[in-house]
């Protein structure tokens, strides 16, 4: 393992750590509460940009990802009582089919059109689940949790603790798949598909992994969400604000490298959280779109974009 | 003036005004809420608080709650129900409210229950349906007038029966709300032997009706219950209006949302006549209680600033009556004791600007209060006209009842 691999493990188990620490000394409930929509963020962000970032294939779906994943869990937990790691493993194994599934029917479609197609998708999925009854339709569901294990005393804090266990997970994956094989041929046919093709890269094969992975991680994130809320509604879990939220994370964080989508997803993660406890109005909502839009004119690179350009402004200055 | 009495005089003039002056240093009382401000619920959502800082600013008038000046914090839950548990965290955890009110409807509102019972708190529940039933808390209390779950849906079909209706036809939105009460409704319909000969639901996003309404026309129904939100049930009303619904129709509406709200009803105009529809409170003679006018001037004039429904009938005054129950509550036990104050609300009738209220042990209304009432005589592009009485005639429940219905549904909506 090369120097940064290493000096990456050591920030993911401090991470970690000072999580697990926080749920033992932090008796206020409210970081948690906040903190796991934050770190959830982080995880659908950083799973949107394997696919959406490496090979440039804009992704509308995420909502069905999660919705689907929030309905995994709620599906296991009525009929067997599943524990929430049964839920979570589950819940990415059917994300993972689905993104194959997604991926082969629509991959082959370029641009704009595999959008439409992520769209559709949600709109389908959602529909299929509104008229479920067994996990409660139109209407809704609610669920009961069940006790905690130790060494945390509020689900809530566990919650927290294994959505942060997930962003390293899907972190570490990121990373891996930007610095392998993988990561150089999505870029390559992120660059010019045509091109890539001629060259060997195996591009659909290539776009098929990053969709499953991607969607495996979009629907893990998603699964705790039903024991986080206690509650499961369509409209809630296919929120088209996921996708939108995750999409405008990515793009501003930066898609080119994988720190990007989770500076994207903590900023503006924690600004919701904070405008939604401060201004608390239509303005809230307005935040979002102009951040995008002033990103999109004065830093298409996203943050990271930003950084590199000051750095090579320095070195370019030193030499 | 003798100097016994002016020393008197003094005396208590001193006391009472120190005693003014340690209520007013006493910290407000703090009443949180998340409360949907954007999205699909905030039309609703914003009459509502408007509702609840009327009450506000009325108790404060009055004095405060105990000597103490009520407080509302107030945060946008996006009509979402995952924004709600991280607000009512911070509003029990960092903000360290007093007392929950819910926010508008059942969505939001479902992600707080567990939270509520697992802290043992009361929640002044706002228009959810059926929220505790499985939850089960005892510190809950619904303002919405529905009662039991299957009253709603039966006062529609009685209305029905006794007009001579046998078969029914169920239209109903893919929808939360609109799926409660179908559920419901076929249940009753079954109940009341009145067979089902059409019973459809459609996509939230439908806005075409007629190939809907001419199957529905085919089926031949003596009654027709609509479950359907804003968009949709203008939709609906649009094709029957074109195609007509058949002579044999003897009662149609029931569910639908949209019919309540100044801005739809103003929109809608005549197509609206010979609907029976669901309503909380209608400006008719006898749905006037203590402060009812008062009240209702004083939302006028701020409906206008805060840009909410100009009629606001269907939820501010509930939201005023949430706060009225508190108000008594804690008048009656003399402090914030949330135990005491639920206790007492259980056990006491409340007497509130919508009519008097009690609770059943699943903190919903003992009795169904629902009203249906039909339309009548409406004109095109006026919102005036549903201030008079005599527009929307009471048929239920029969203390109320302020006419009789007028059937067929088609003689009905010349």
């Amino acid at each position: 393992m090369n120097r940064n691999g290493i000096l990456f493990w050591i920030g993911a188990t401090l991470f970690l750590a000072a999580a697990l620490l926080m749920t033992q000394v932090i008796g206020n409930q409210y970081p948690f509460f906040a903190g796991y929509v934050i770190l959830q963020f982080v995880v659908l962000a950083v799973a949107w940009s394997i696919l959406g970032g490496y090979a440039g294939y804009v992704n509308f779906g995420t909502s069905a990802f999660f919705g689907v994943g929030v309905y995994t869990a709620v599906f296991l937990a009525k009929a067997f009582g599943a524990p929430l790691a049964v839920q979570i493993a589950t819940a990415a194994a059917i994300g993972a089919l689905m993104g194959f599934v997604l991926g082969l029917l629509t991959l082959r479609m370029q641009g704009i059109f595999f959008s439409i197609a992520t769209i559709a998708a949600t709109i389908v999925i959602e529909t299929t689940v509104t008229n479920w009854r067994y996990v409660g339709g139109a209407a809704g569901i609610q669920l009961q949790r069940p006790m905690v294990t130790a060494p945390f005393d509020n689900y809530v804090q566990m919650l927290f603790f294994v959505q942060a266990l997930l962003v390293v997970l899907a972190v570490a994956i990121s990373r891996y798949i930007q610095n392998s094989w993988i990561g150089h041929g999505l870029k390559a046919l992120r660059d010019d598909e045509l091109a890539a093709e001629c060259t060997g890269v195996p591009t659909l094969r290539l776009k098929l992994v990053a969709c499953v992975i991607s969607g495996a991680l979009m629907c893990a994130a998603g699964a705790p969400a039903a024991m986080y809320l206690q509650y499961a509604d369509p409209s809630s879990a296919f929120n088209l604000n996921y996708s939108v939220s995750v999409l405008a994370m990515s793009l501003i964080g930066g898609t080119a490298h994988w720190a990007g989508p989770i500076i994207g997803a903590i900023l503006l993660g924690a600004t919701q959280q904070l405008l939604t406890v401060t201004i608390s109005s239509e303005v809230n909502v307005l935040v979002l779109g102009v951040m995008l839009v002033l990103f999109v004119v004065a830093a298409p690179q996203g943050i990271i974009g930003l950084i590199r350009k000051v750095r090579r402004h320095r070195s370019e200055g030193e030499a | 003036m003798k100097r016994r009495t002016f020393l008197g005089g003094t005396i208590a003039v001193t006391t009472l005004g120190l005693a003014s002056r340690v209520d007013a240093q006493q910290p407000p009382i703090k009443i949180g809420m998340s409360m949907p401000q954007t999205g699909g619920l905030a039309g609703g959502g914003k009459a509502s608080l408007l509702g609840i800082e009327i009450w506000r600013d009325d108790v404060n008038a009055k004095g405060g709650l105990l000597g103490r000046k009520v407080e509302l914090v107030v945060y946008d839950d996006k009509s979402s129900a995952s924004e709600t548990p991280a607000i009512y965290s911070k509003l029990l955890d960092v903000d360290k409210v007093d007392l929950l009110f819910a926010p508008y409807a059942t969505v939001p509102t479902a992600p707080i229950m567990p939270l509520v019972k697992q802290r043992g708190l009361l929640l002044m529940g706002n228009f959810s349906f059926q929220v505790n039933s499985k939850v089960q808390h005892d510190m809950w209390f619904n303002n919405a007038p529905w009662g039991p779950p299957d009253s709603w849906p039966d006062s529609f079909l009685e209305i029905a029966q006794k007009a001579g209706a046998k078969s029914v036809a169920f239209l109903s939105a893919d929808q939360e709300f609109a799926q409660n009460l179908v559920v419901i409704a076929r249940e009753v319909a079954k109940k009341r032997n009145m067979p089902v000969v059409f019973d459809q639901a459609y996509p939230p996003s439908t806005v075409e009706f007629s190939s809907i309404v001419r199957a529905l026309k085919a089926a031949k129904p003596d009654v027709v219950y609509v479950s359907s939100y804003p968009p949709d049930s203008a939709g609906i009303l649009r094709a029957v209006n074109e195609i007509g619904i058949g002579d044999n129709v003897k009662v149609f509406g029931g569910g639908m949302v949209g019919l309540q709200f100044g801005a739809v009803m103003e929109n809608m105009g005549s197509l609206l006549n010979g609907v029976v529809n669901y309503n909380s409170w209608l400006p008719e003679p006898k749905m006037y209680y203590e402060g009812t006018k008062e009240f209702f001037d004083k939302y006028t004039k701020r409906a206008v600033e805060a840009k909410v429904d100009p009629l606001g009938y269907y939820l501010a005054p509930f939201g005023y009556a949430s706060g009225q129950l508190v108000e008594a509550a804690v008048k009656a036990v003399g402090s914030f004791d949330q135990k005491a104050i639920a206790k007492y609300l259980h056990e006491h009738e409340m007497q509130t600007i919508v009519g008097p209220m009690s609770f059943g042990p699943d903190g919903e209304r003992k009795e169904n209060a629902v009203l249906q009432a039909q339309f009548r005589g409406i004109v095109d592009k006026n919102i005036e006209q549903f201030r008079s009485p005599g527009k929307q005639v009471i048929l239920f429940p029969e203390k109320l009842k302020s006419g009789d219905l007028i059937t067929p549904f088609e003689a009905a909506r010349k």
